[in-house]
């Protein structure tokens, strides 16, 4: 009886202790703070909104598409996807990328935009008639 | 008005009937009649609010903010139904609803069943209870009007006869960015239409319409049978507390184990359509990427799946008398099923994954996160505080134990690795709450091994007995089994070029699986065809897992420039783009390319369209669907043939670095915008300075003719080798986004080239997934058969 707790326990022990170690290596943290962003050598995922006074690129023969991210305290990173603009980038309010900050810009892998409702938010201005 | 008094009345039919039932378990005889009374009225309640709410829709009464959300005049029927639960209200509904009907089976399921009615009606109305108060008028009411909270309105969907009614000139905003003009809708609005005899519905003609990515058939079933999964999942909630309340654990084993049965059968099948949705409509390729989403929906079907063998062995050994084994086990997961599906509720409907996920639900607020968070709290600690009451009687009544080679404990074991699989996606998928995320390598290399000891199991506890096993006997049974796994781990091994170890393991645990089910399913075939379910959804879940190993792993993809008449090769394909067709009544775009392989000729068509709806490029791919393989072809991008250059934009001031040589955009020549609005000739133009080395050149690229019919005249810099062309320019703005292409290429090429960018995979052995999941399916609801007619004994 004593010996089947202790051979489920050591089980338990050893499958929580992988989950964590294996959580702990593929984790991803939210950085919001661009300027933490551009000093850390890690992969995080940060959240801004695109910068559309600033030019944007795509590259065909590299296959990437770059752009610029704004933070809300107004830090401003380059971004680099390797992969085509988003299908819903044009109206996107908030981007999430995902990637590292590397050689002067951002390495997106992962790019997620968000689009909330498209009539809400403040750029409805009254037009004063 | 009509459908919130009708959500409210219900409500108060299912308080009254969960106090009724309630009453009758602690001993009043004479309640019962009222409870059944009370729980019909508001089952025939919810009924006709939903047939309310539908009727909304179809009528295009865009009053309710909810159809002017939702849907619009241009959807066709399928599509004005689905609209339905196509928003987070619609959705609840759609969830009470299913509930509701649901209710209406187990209540005359139960009140055959001696004096279980009122102990799980009372807990599966009070279920029921919470929902009806998500959709009341205080949280997320399908039938809020539009003008209760201010909204803005786009002016595209106001009946223009009122647009210059003096009166709304103080409604009306325009956006500078997109020169659209919007209406705030709010009470003041209403009540002055009112006053001037004008309804909402005359004033408010058209909706926004349905996000387009849900414009697919699939969407129309998948939410549907989801749903009724989840609500399937309150009922050996409801059975557990029954017993627990009746402190007896014999009889609700049995009497739940066809609704645990059909339950996870129909959440597995909610969840595989909802893959197959995105594979279809998505074009990313695949049909599963560990998104939070998917994975809560996962997670309760997993717990849900480990219960079914631990209540299988519960009722084996109650033949012995007692209440049986894992007594404590079972009551846990059917309890965790159910939290876990509201657990599921909270994450995806709270906001609280609101960067997380491609499902991107708006904040429903803080009234509802805090009612989430109630909802789910309530259920979890009325469920295990009556666990924890109970728990010193389950104690004692514990049965002693088997030999380690009893298919009891293979079973047991069984259930523990599937509630560790489900562990493994909830630690991952609540990383958001502690603002962590985690990457799909963490799902993927946890459930790797435990793919492979599910294999195991999976043909090992069907070998061995109930009770003992002798381990001599064991290896005679499983000869051929053994040898046929080996022989087709070897065979695919070899052919297949598979060298990863863990890939090798998985496969071969898998086919030990599989052929172990198959061998017994053939003898039973011969005899007691109603035995067969476990046997079937073994065999489904081992043909799945195959699937998976050959589509996910070795999924071959490819990026491809098709340039309008020219051949190109992939994987044993000659691709031919031959040009593209509008479709859909001009609305979308059907891209053709002509497919050749080894003679065998056949055209396949991704589509790329603009949705107004969000205003965005849609991309929807074409799958040439096969036996062994799919070839899924996903379009990326189509190049019109006058820009094979970079994409560049810019605003005024601004400027970029091409190879060298800085570009600025100087300064923008204003049409004549009378003119543009009139039709007459107009000319647009930017003003450029070319800067190379230290000389600088000024060109300007124009776009003139009249309104639809513009040409684009380039300039060209042949000092710097360099073409410009406008793609297109903002007058409002002045901002210019700007093709740039080399001159000296330009020549070479004489003919514009229209170019289609696809990216080309190969899926092979895919639809071993969809087939696998629908065997399963099938299997479950083999059993449900059989356990019914044992449930009544």
């Amino acid at each position: 009886m004593k010996s089947k707790y202790i051979f489920g326990g050591v089980i338990i022990v050893i499958f929580l202790g992988l989950m964590g170690y294996l959580f702990t290596q593929s984790n991803i943290k939210y950085e919001n703070d661009f300027a933490v962003v551009m000093k850390k050598d890690k992969t995080v995922k940060a959240a801004g909104s695109w910068v559309k006074a600033k030019s944007y690129e795509i590259n065909k023969e590299n296959r990437t598409f770059s752009f610029y991210l704004e933070d809300t305290q107004g830090h401003v990173m380059k971004v680099v996807y390797d992969g085509t603009i988003p299908n819903n980038f044009e109206s996107a309010q908030s981007v999430v990328v995902t990637g590292k900050y590397q050689d002067g810009y951002f390495h997106a892998k992962e790019i997620l935009t968000k689009c909330p409702s498209k009539y809400e938010g403040d750029n409805v201005k009254a037009s004063g008639v | 008005m009509v459908g919130s008094i009708v959500l409210s009345l219900a409500l108060f039919c299912a308080v009254l009937a969960v106090i009724m039932y309630f009453l009758n378990y602690r001993g009043y005889q004479n309640t019962l009649n009222y409870a059944r009374i009370a729980y019909h009225a508001m089952a025939i309640l919810v009924i006709v609010a939903a047939a309310l709410l539908w009727h909304a829709i179809l009528s295009h009464s865009y009053e309710y903010k909810y159809v002017y959300d939702y849907s619009s005049n241009d959807l066709p029927l399928g599509h004005l139904l689905s609209t339905f639960w196509g928003g987070q209200e619609g959705s609840f509904m759609l969830w009470l609803l299913l509930s509701t009907i649901i209710g209406l089976i187990l209540q005359s399921y139960s009140a055959k069943r001696g004096d279980l009615e009122p102990r799980v009606m009372a807990v599966f109305t009070l279920a029921l209870t919470f929902l009806l108060v998500m959709v009341s008028p205080m949280f997320k009411n399908p039938f809020a009007y539009i003008w209760t909270e201010p909204v803005f309105v786009s002016a595209k969907h106001i009946n223009s006869a009122f647009l210059s009614l003096p009166f709304l000139q103080n409604f009306i905003y325009s956006d500078a960015q997109s020169n659209q003009q919007f209406i705030k809708m709010n009470t003041d609005l209403y009540s002055a239409l009112t006053t001037s005899g004008i309804s909402v519905n005359q004033f408010i003609i058209d909706g926004k319409g349905l996000n387009p990515q849900l414009l697919n058939f699939w969407m129309q079933i998948h939410p549907p049978i989801l749903f009724t999964g989840f609500s399937m999942s309150t009922v050996p909630f409801s059975f557990a507390m029954a017993a627990m309340m009746k402190n007896d654990y014999k009889d609700w084993v049995r009497q739940s184990f066809p609704w645990v049965l059909a339950g996870v059968g129909i959440l597995g099948l909610g969840i595989m359509l909802g893959g197959y949705w995105a594979y279809e409509m998505l074009g990313w390729g695949g049909y599963w990427a560990w998104d939070p989403v998917e994975n809560s929906s996962l997670i309760p079907w997993l717990i849900g799946i480990a219960s079914v063998h631990t209540l299988l062995v519960q009722r084996k050994s109650q033949a012995k008398g007692g209440i049986g084994k894992f007594a404590k086990t079972n009551l846990i997961l059917c309890l965790l099923t159910y939290i876990l599906v509201l657990y599921a509720t909270f994450l995806t409907r709270s906001g609280v994954l609101g960067d997380a996920s491609v499902h991107s639900f708006v904040d429903p607020g803080m009234l509802v996160y805090l009612f989430l968070v109630i909802f789910i709290g309530a259920f979890f600690v009325l469920g295990f505080g009556t666990l924890i009451y109970r728990w010193k009687y389950l104690s004692d009544k514990m049965q002693e134990e088997e030999g380690l080679l009893s298919r009891e404990l293979a079973l047991f074991t069984a259930a523990i690795v599937l509630s560790a699989s489900a562990l493994i996606v909830f630690v991952g998928t609540s990383a958001p709450l502690i603002s962590h995320a985690v990457e799909t390598t963490f799902y993927n290399e946890m459930q790797l091994p435990i793919v492979i000891i599910i294999g195991v199991l999976n043909g090992l506890s069907l070998l061995i007995k109930w009770k003992h096993s002798k381990g001599q006997e064991l290896l005679k049974k499983s000869v051929f089994s053994i040898s046929a796994s080996i022989i087709f781990t070897v065979v695919v091994a070899i052919f297949g070029g598979v060298t990863n170890l863990m890939v090798i393991l998985m496969l071969l645990s898998t086919a030990f699986a599989f052929f172990v089910n198959l061998e017994i399913a053939i003898k039973i075939i011969r005899g007691n065809m109603k035995m067969l379910g476990a046997y079937v959804a073994h065999i489904g879940i081992a043909i799945f897992i195959l699937g998976v190993i050959g589509s996910a792993i070795y999924s071959k993809e490819m990026d491809m420039d098709l340039v309008k008449g020219q051949p190109k090769e992939a994987f044993g394909y000659k691709m031919t783009f031959e040009g593209w067709q509008a479709i859909d009544n001009g609305k979308k775009y059907a891209f053709n390319i002509h497919m050749d392989k080894d003679g065998k000729e056949f055209h396949i068509s991704p589509v790329m369209y603009i949705a107004e709806y969000n205003n965005s490029l849609m991309r929807e791919p074409a799958i040439k669907v096969g036996m062994t393989k799919d070839l899924y072809i996903s379009p990326v991008g189509y190049d019109e043939g006058n820009s094979s250059g970079q994409s560049v934009s810019l605003s005024v001031g601004q400027e970029t670095n091409i190879d060298g040589v800085s570009i600025k955009y100087e300064s923008f020549d204003q049409p004549d915008l009378a003119k543009m609005t009139s039709g007459g000739q107009i000319k647009m133009g930017t003003k450029l300075v070319i800067k190379k080395g230290d000389k600088s050149y000024t060109v300007e690229p124009l776009i003139e003719g009249s309104m639809g019919n513009f040409k684009y005249v380039p300039a060209d810099v042949k000092e710097a080798n360099l073409n410009i062309q406008i793609k297109k320019v903002d007058p409002n703005t002045q901002k210019a986004d700007f093709v740039i292409s080399k001159i000296v290429k330009e020549k070479e090429a004489t003919q514009p080239k229209e170019v289609l960018s696809i990216q080309a995979s190969i899926k092979p052995f895919i639809s071993l997934v969809w087939i696998g999941i629908l065997i399963m399916v099938l299997g479950f609801f083999v059993s449900v058969a059989r356990r019914l007619k044992e449930s009544l004994i």
